[in-house]
């Protein structure tokens, strides 16, 4: 019921309500009148009969004094004028009736003791009333008068007060239906259609709806209209979060573009520098060899000097332009990447380093089965960059060791060089992979300052990560991963 | 007596039958005769004294000048049937706010302090001269002498289906100025000869 009721929607809540209060109201008002109706008739019925108990008693005196039973039924037989009264006797004595009357085939009288020290007693059951009254004559008490009445009154009385109290209760129900549409129209609808707005608002996010407005002034034309405002607000400031959003987006396009753009002709600039510086460089390079080959015996210790210092240079400027333009390539090219035995690639490099220095003793300890999946191109510039840091940086080391392994971390493969070399301070490690920073003197160890950039921006180019760890005078690991990018 | 007399009549009835039959009626009739005068006998006289105390409450005499100071006084006349049965009755009993006393008289001309006189059945050869006697004083007479109320008795004692009742004379009571309530005469039997049923209100 309680369930039923909740589910309800609020306007048949209120005729419901109604028609409940009402009615309990209705009801409990003639349950209560009526009882104190009955109550009032019962006792009008009861004086009345004692009273004729009482008459009935007094005309009854000579008849139980000389054992007249005759007379006293013919006195008794008075009460039939009245139409309730069923049954009356006289009682002399408990048990037997001295005189008796009954109506029409109505059972004998069934009485009750009277009450000690009272002269009148009654009895009540329903519509029935048993009324008892002594009879006193003289100061001495000669007998008990009861008369049974049943109240016909009674009946129809209730009867007259259920038709009343029906007809009446209908009417109040139908006015009660009636207040209930006039409270539907004038509360519930409008609050249903507030509710149904606020249902279709908060589901299709559309804060260009509006409740429609009601025509009385009251608290729901107040809240209408404040939703309509939160409404109207909402929608103000998320046009505005959109604008916002928008020129946002199309600024960082803007920039984005004008950044690339900017690379673009930065790589551009620099590969064609570097490009160019080629040319004169090979030129330089080939007359400094044919002065070597054929002018060298003509030149003097002085000459032959500066002409080595000479060919120092130039290899070092070729260097410094392979890198550049490794590093510019390394960004511009495209990937094409494959299945690669990074063990191999690595064992052939570090090959080819020991046999540019014959002399030097080196452990070399390279893990075999060291697959990766990445441009081949740039992952042997990688590699190249990597170990031959490591050779360069152990030059002073005895014995030198370098190890190439991977490992797995995860789901990642975390591959790494590590070498007892010069190392590095941890605290400077972020300087490491940055263009032209070198963290050792020109004069300890030779280098461009490129290299471990270029390393980086192809890791990244791949989608993986390098770091490094490092000590000075102990040797630095480097690692990395080329995250998700394989297949 | 009635009572005794009907149940005579019903062994009357059966005296014509055959002679076996007679004899066994007559058995039965002899015990029933025998128990129910003797109970009757009992009963009667006994309820008699009640009436002839409670008459007293429904009749009003003439002012008596020496008024409630002297005890109401209920006589016997001849032959007392009552015996102490009276006098244990009207014991600490008041008539009219008076106490009742009983008294034996020997002759009529002795009732001068007697609200009540109840004749024997001694008195059936004087009944004329007694009540001539009493009438000259507001006295209530009573007996159960058949021909009493012809005599100019006021009061007479009758049998109806084994039960007491009474015939009233209002002629001789209203001569000597006695006035008897309405109630009274309601349940009397016959009121000056007639059935008492005419003469109600």
């Amino acid at each position: 019921m309680k369930a039923a009721f909740r589910r309800r929607s609020i306007a048949a809540r209120l005729t419901l309500m109604n028609v409940l209060v009402s009615s309990a109201a209705l009801l409990l008002a003639f349950v209560s009148f009526f009882a104190y109706n009955l109550i009032s008739f019962r006792q009008a019925a009861v004086n009345s009969l004692s009273g004729e108990a009482q008459i009935v008693g007094a005309n009854s005196v000579s008849a139980i004094i000389f054992n007249d039973e005759p007379t006293a039924e013919t006195t008794l037989s008075a009460l039939s004028s009245s139409n309730d009264v069923q049954a009356a006797a006289i009682y002399t004595q408990p048990g037997t009736a001295f005189a008796q009357y009954l109506r029409d085939g109505n059972e004998l009288l069934q009485v009750q003791p009277m009450p000690a020290n009272q002269m009148q007693a009654h009895w009540v059951n329903g519509a029935d009333i048993l009324v008892g009254s002594r009879i006193v004559f003289q100061g001495k008490h000669v007998g008990v008068v009861y008369i049974h009445a049943y109240l016909h009154g009674l009946r129809a009385q209730a009867l007259r007060y259920a038709i009343i109290a029906g007809v009446i209760l209908l009417f109040c129900l139908g006015v009660a239906l009636l207040v209930g549409n006039v409270f539907r129209e004038l509360l519930a609808e409008p609050i249903v259609s507030l509710a149904d707005t606020a249902r279709l608002v908060s589901r299709y996010r559309d804060y260009s709806l509006r409740f429609a407005p009601t025509q009385s002034y009251n608290e729901l034309r107040l809240l209408t209209e404040a939703f309509n405002e939160m409404l109207a607000e909402i929608q103000q400031r998320d046009a505005a979060l959109e604008q916002a959003r928008d020129k946002l987006e199309l600024r960082v396009e803007e920039r984005t573009a004008q950044l690339q753009a900017a690379n673009r002709e930065l790589e551009a600039f620099s590969y064609t520098v570097a490009h160019d510086l080629r040319g004169p460089l090979d030129i330089i390079r080939g007359v400094e060899y044919l002065l070597h080959q054929s002018e060298e015996r003509a030149l003097s210790e002085r000459g032959k000097e500066m002409l080595g210092r000479l060919n120092t240079s130039v290899t070092e400027m070729s260097n410094l332009i392979d890198d550049l333009l490794n590093l510019s390539r390394a960004t511009t090219t495209g990937l094409h990447s494959t299945r690669l035995d990074l063990s191999l690639i690595s064992s052939s490099i570090l090959d080819g380093l020991a046999k540019t220095n014959p002399d030097r003793e080196a452990e070399i300890i390279v893990q075999k089965g060291c697959y990766i999946y990445a441009d081949k191109g740039l992952m042997q510039v990688v590699m190249q960059n990597l170990l031959r840091n490591a050779w360069k940086f152990t030059g002073r080391a005895h014995p030198a060791r370098i190890e190439v392994c991977c490992t797995k971390k995860g789901s990642e493969t975390v591959y790494y060089v590590r070498d007892n070399g010069a190392g590095f301070d941890q605290a400077l490690a972020d300087r490491l992979f940055k263009p032209f920073q070198r963290l050792h003197a020109e004069s300890d160890f030779s280098g461009t300052g490129i290299g471990l950039a270029t390393v980086q921006r192809i890791i990244a180019r791949h989608g993986g990560a390098i770091w490094a760890d490092g000590e000075v005078g102990k040797g630095a690991t480097f690692y990395f991963t080329l995250g998700s990018s394989r297949p | 007596m009635n009572g005794d007399g009907s149940i005579q009549a019903f062994c009357r009835s059966r005296v014509t039958r055959p002679r076996l039959r007679r004899w066994v009626a007559l058995l039965i009739c002899l015990a029933v005769f025998g128990s129910a005068q003797a109970q009757a006998v009992y009963t009667s006289y006994d309820v008699e004294a009640a009436y002839l105390y409670n008459f007293g409450k429904f009749v009003y005499w003439p002012d008596d000048p020496s008024g409630a100071s002297t005890p109401f006084t209920i006589c016997i006349l001849g032959d007392d049937p009552f015996g102490e049965d009276l006098n244990t009755l009207v014991a600490n009993e008041t008539i009219q706010g008076r106490p009742i006393t009983t008294k034996h008289l020997s002759s009529a001309s002795s009732s001068d302090t007697c609200q009540i006189v109840f004749l024997g059945l001694s008195e059936q050869a004087r009944l004329a001269k007694d009540l001539t006697e009493l009438s000259k004083r507001p006295i209530l007479t009573v007996s159960n002498l058949p021909g009493f109320l012809e005599y100019g008795g006021v009061i007479q004692f009758l049998q109806q289906n084994n039960r007491v009742r009474f015939a009233v004379n209002l002629t001789p009571a209203e001569q000597s100025g006695l006035v008897l309530s309405s109630e009274l005469l309601k349940v009397a039997m016959y009121v000056d000869g007639k059935p008492s049923t005419e003469v109600k209100p």
